[in-house]
């Protein structure tokens, strides 16, 4: 793990973080925050849809409508400003387990997110009824979702403690 | 909708364990000193001020002070220290021996003190 943490220890982001003042790393934190809880809060609404919550009432594709697009600019924003972050002092991180269950995290959660959006009877949501055993595997899904990205909200925040 | 509700809670609330102040569990709570020669000069990037010194048994100390505008503030500045220069640093060391790394409340240098982390033993 260590090459490619020298890596980004080296790149331009990483002397900009170093180089601009004692708030940076503060305020780069400030926008890295707003923008995970951002992409949580978004993605939980929708999981908790998906889950069975609601479901008499919100259509799914209302509420992908509303907030699909805001968990995708949260998430950008997220990555941008994590890896000024880690680009910082990304070595220091060599020995952080918290690192290599943060990372693996998120992809699973955005392999769940880009499968669920490839799925056929997804595209057609909203267009017809969902048959049950369509329902279950967006359930399934949307429990994944939750908990890959709860596991990546909480690793991330423990990186700091180890 | 409830149950999923509750272990939500569940799940939150198993994330945050009593940390006093984050870092500093795995940190003895009695004082150490420890006296070196700056081999990396005071960084005031990221979360804490940084710097690395040498010790009198070769040993490199990752030391680590305050939030950066906190230790800029207490007169600790990139500058202040360049390689080479002798410096005492006081805090809490790393609670295993063979980690050389240290939390720092305060240290002296050229006869001054500076009071890294106001507030703090």
């Amino acid at each position: 793990m260590r090459d490619p943490l020298t890596w980004i220890e080296q790149t331009g982001l990483g002397h900009m973080m170093r180089e601009s003042g004692p708030w940076t790393y503060a305020i780069v934190n400030v926008a890295h925050i707003l923008a995970v809880s951002t992409l949580f809060g978004s993605v939980l609404v929708l999981d908790l849809r998906l889950l069975g919550a609601w479901s008499r009432r919100i259509r799914i594709a209302d509420l992908s409508t509303a907030v699909t697009p805001i968990a995708i600019t949260a998430f950008a924003l997220a990555i941008v400003t994590g890896a000024a972050l880690l680009a910082t002092k990304a070595t220091a991180y060599v020995d952080n387990p918290f690192l290599l269950i943060k990372f693996p995290a998120i992809a699973v959660g955005m392999l769940n997110a880009g499968i669920l959006n490839v799925t056929p009877a997804w595209r057609e949501v909203g267009v017809r009824a969902l048959r049950p055993g369509e329902r279950r595997q967006f359930a399934i899904m949307g429990g994944i979702s939750l908990l890959s990205w709860l596991t990546a909200v909480t690793a991330g925040r423990m990186i700091g403690y180890w | 909708m409830k149950k999923v509700a509750m272990l939500l809670g569940a799940f939150t609330l198993s994330a945050l364990p009593a940390f006093a102040h984050h870092g500093w569990g795995g940190n003895e709570d009695k004082l150490t000193d420890v006296t070196g020669t700056v081999t990396t000069p005071v960084s005031l990037a990221g979360p804490h001020g940084t710097m690395k010194i040498r010790d009198a048994q070769g040993h490199v100390w990752d030391v680590t002070m305050a939030p950066p505008a906190r230790t800029q503030q207490a007169g600790v500045t990139e500058k202040l220290m360049p390689v080479g220069s002798t410096v005492t640093v006081h805090g809490h060391r790393n609670k295993n021996q063979n980690t050389y790394e240290i939390k720092v409340t305060k240290l002296t240098f050229n006869n001054k003190v500076y009071d890294v982390y106001p507030g703090m033993e």
